[in-house]
């Protein structure tokens, strides 16, 4: 493998992983602050890779479909909460979990049976990769990934700056800080909700342009989404973007020697190695995985 | 005389000692008793000696026997039981039923024995079902026999963990705040139950924080503070002691 | 009719036996197995190719079958035991996606995407209606035998320490029991008994592909054993029944509405079983036979 194929493997790695880096957060965001992995995440992202598509139908803009899947995501996102996850919220993780798979079998339904199964495609003008000394970079990756980045800029802006995204960091690492300080914590999860919601509607819309959109699109993001938000630590944020990244490029990477298929099982079997050798994954301190 | 000593027993989370050299030794046939503030590490150093949490330093014995590489379910096997501070009960299962998962030696818990030897199977859950009725009668529970035990009032589930674990044949029983959310009726019949026991041989190592009544029980009493064997030797004594009051008293 | 029925019928006892071991592993011994339909797939090409490739009569590839989807189930159980709730049903979910790709990418042995066509019947002189009765009539057979020995197992010191440990594995450790060798075989025999109806299926439908073992039908059986009430095996038989009396009664329904497609009805369907999981962990956790417990 000469050294232009690798860097080629890496950077298309590079592309898928950020592609996972959205839904890895928003799965990580999610168990900080409601404490269980949210199986209804890679709907989520088809219901915004819907809106994002309808949107450019109409306004033929590219922004303002990543909005128009922002918007969906997020108003999708908070009517799984209302109607579906506050009441239970205190009860065991396997409610919850079994919850959002029905929560996630809802949506793809509502979607299969409004716009059907064909797939669909963004009408987008083909753009050929520039070919730099056997590098192959093709600009709408290019694209696609400078708006990966730029939401998760924003989303760790949020994160780490204000207030409300501090609040959120901190109710996640101790849940009982709301009773004892004051947080209404009501009040984040509703941000924290439309937050993740927006970024699988943003990451559905990308998904969306990059292939093809159909209602079961979500569900091919959902267990990689997991893998990476383990990999990188349940609950942390850097992490599950580290996670998403680190999957992409190891998966792309290995594909010379195990193939296409069972590069999408390296990613399941990276995560089993990391539990059981590591089970906080990477990037959090130990605390009770067992 | 059979003994259960630690020598040394440190539990460290990077600098913080939650456990500080704890050197102990008593015999497994006493009714002791370990008093402390909150925090101090009581509930820590039943977890390093039942096996639920790893020492980073220290030894334990138990009967002549090496305790501190053996994890929590040998250590129960070598006659070592406990009860927990919040009860462990199996509320999906009768009293009764908690009661006969307690007892050791259960060929019916072997697939094997279960379908190929049922006549054996049969005889040993006779005899258990025997026991159980003892344990019930002992411990004034069969009235609720049947119930499912995550609806029994805390004093009851307190019961009802001191018999499980009765089941299980120990020699020494550490009871992490038996008197805890009881009402004092019921601490009276459980004081009564732990004297009898103990004089049928069972030893035990007694977290409370009641004062009175575990003063009118333990032969001794230990004092931990911060980590830290503040003081061990009578009860009256070590209730006197200035320094104890200063550490334990003011908190309380 | 009668065709139609016993079609039914096998669907449903199949959906029994895939009940039994999810419930055995869930409902009695309180692990979250979100793998199930890794191993359904395991015996349905095990039976499958021991009959075709190895030429064996179709009665010795059903404990084939059953042995390699226990077997299967044995590294999952090391993995298990040292997992919480939520790491355990991602990591089953995986294992179950790695089952199917593997069945997939090997296709020197399983064919892959084109799958195993032409499994003989069970009793391949008959005529084909003949041959289903027959089918029917062993698996029957082959549920109430397991049937029986759920209950053996259930109902015994067995049963009742596996319970304990889904209540409260800590306190079962300070009893002097070790959980973990009780898990394992719980794995192992749920994963036979899911390996059996995965035998049963092959021969029942002559054609298989990896596309038939996704996870979707591993919910399906969740919905079932929590509709029916878990740690019941009146629930999980009742469960089962319900499953597929929800199905085909979505499929009937597409007689009225005019213009619906095969994709349209499974859309539907997805999203009967979806409402109906979250209104059931909502409002009746313990299903439709289970006790109120105590929490």
């Amino acid at each position: 493998m000469t050294f232009a194929d690798f860097l080629n493997l890496a950077l298309n790695g590079l592309v898928e992983g950020l592609l996972i880096a959205l839904p890895a957060l928003a799965v990580t965001l999610v168990h900080g602050l409601a404490r269980f992995p949210n199986a209804a995440t890679g709907d989520v992202v088809a219901a915004g890779g819907f809106g994002g598509y309808f949107t450019f139908n109409v306004t033929g803009s590219l922004l303002l479909a990543g909005l128009g899947g922002a918007l969906v995501g997020a108003l999708v996102s908070l009517a799984a909460y209302y109607l579906a996850f506050k009441a239970i919220m205190r009860r065991s993780v396997i409610t919850l979990l079994l919850t959002s798979i029905g929560v996630g079998f809802f949506i793809r339904s509502v979607l299969g049976m409004s716009f059907g199964h064909e797939l669909k495609m963004f009408s987008l003008p083909l753009t050929r990769a520039i070919n730099f000394h056997g590098v192959l970079i093709n600009p709408t990756d290019v694209q696609l990934a400078g708006v990966i980045v730029a939401v998760l800029a924003a989303v760790f802006v949020m994160l780490y700056v204000a207030p409300v995204g501090r609040m959120m960091r901190a109710l996640a690492d101790d849940p009982d800080l709301g009773r004892v300080s004051g947080i209404r914590k009501e009040r984040v999860m509703v941000v924290m909700w439309s937050v993740t919601g927006a970024v699988c509607g943003i990451a559905g819309t990308v998904l969306g342009m990059r292939t093809t959109l159909a209602p079961e699109m979500g569900w091919t993001m959902l267990l990689p989404a997991f893998a990476a938000a383990v990999i990188g630590g349940l609950g942390n944020p850097v992490g599950a973007v580290a996670g998403a990244i680190l999957l992409g490029v190891v998966q792309e990477l290995s594909t010379p020697y195990v193939g296409f298929v069972y590069k999408i099982a390296l990613g399941y079997v990276v995560m089993l190695l990391v539990l059981l050798v590591r089970p906080q994954g990477l990037f959090n301190r130990p605390q009770g995985v067992r | 005389m059979s003994m259960l000593t630690t020598t040394g027993l440190d539990l460290a989370y990077g600098d913080f000692k939650v456990l500080n050299g704890v050197t102990m030794e008593m015999s497994l046939s006493g009714l002791h008793g370990m008093i402390g503030p909150n925090g101090a590490g009581k509930s820590t150093l039943f977890a390093v000696l039942s096996g639920f949490s790893r020492q980073t330093a220290g030894k334990v014995n138990f009967a002549g026997t090496a305790f501190e590489q053996l994890s929590a379910v040998e250590r129960a096997r070598h006659g070592f039981g406990r009860t927990f501070q919040v009860p462990r009960e199996f509320k999906h299962l009768s009293v009764r039923e908690n009661l006969k998962v307690g007892a050791r030696h259960q060929p019916g818990e072997s697939l094997i024995k279960l379908l190929l030897a049922p006549g054996e199977v049969r005889r040993a859950e006779a005899a258990i079902s025997e026991r159980v009725e003892h344990t019930l009668d002992f411990l004034k529970l069969r009235a609720v026999a049947d119930n499912l035990a995550g609806g029994l009032s805390g004093g009851q589930k307190k019961l009802l963990e001191l018999g499980r674990v009765l089941m299980s044949d120990p020699k020494f029983i550490l009871l992490d705040e038996p008197y805890a959310g009881v009402n004092p009726v019921l601490i009276e019949e459980i004081s009564a139950r732990i004297s009898e026991l103990n004089q049928q041989g069972i030893g035990f190592l007694i977290i409370e924080h009641n004062l009175e009544a575990l003063n009118r029980l333990v032969d001794d009493l230990y004092v931990m503070d911060r980590g830290t064997l503040l003081a061990h030797g009578k009860p009256d004594e070590v209730l006197a002691d200035a320094g104890v009051r200063a550490a334990y008293m003011g908190s309380h | 009719m009668v065709s139609y029925l016993a079609t039914i019928l096998i669907i449903m006892v199949i959906y029994i036996l895939l009940a039994f071991s999810l419930d055995l592993q869930y409902g009695f011994t309180g692990l979250i197995n979100f793998g199930l339909v890794g191993f359904f797939g395991v015996g349905a090409y095990t039976s499958a190719l021991v009959t075709m490739n190895l030429g064996l009569p179709a009665w010795l590839s059903f404990p084939a079958a059953m042995l390699v989807a226990g077997l299967l189930s044995w590294p999952l159980g090391r993995i298990a035991l040292r997992l919480r709730d939520d790491y355990l049903a991602i990591v089953t979910l995986g294992f179950s996606e790695i089952i199917r790709l593997v069945i997939v990418k090997e296709d020197w042995l399983t064919h892959g995407v084109q799958g195993i066509s032409g499994i003989p019947r069970l009793w391949p002189n008959w005529s084909s209606s003949a041959s289903e009765l027959f089918l029917l009539c062993a698996l029957i057979t082959a549920a109430a035998l397991t049937t029986l020995v759920m209950r053996r197992i259930t109902q015994s010191p067995y049963g009742r320490t596996i319970q304990a440990i889904r209540d409260d594995e800590v306190a079962v450790i300070a009893l002097g029991k070790d959980p973990s060798i009780f898990k394992t075989q719980v794995l192992v025999i749920g994963g036979a008994i899911a390996g059996l109806a995965g035998a049963f299926y092959a021969h029942y439908i002559t054609y298989i592909v990896p596309d038939q073992f996704v996870p979707i039908t591993t919910f399906y059986i969740w919905m079932a054993i929590i509709m029916g009430g878990v740690a019941r095996l009146l629930g999980s038989i009742s469960g089962a029944v319900l499953l597929v009396f929800l199905l085909e009664g979505t499929r009937f329904l597409r007689g009225y509405i005019p213009g619906v497609t095969d994709a349209g009805m499974a859309s539907f369907q997805l999203g009967v079983i979806g409402v109906l999981l979250i209104l059931f962990m909502r409002w009746r956790p313990q299903g439709l036979f289970g006790k109120r417990s105590a929490t």
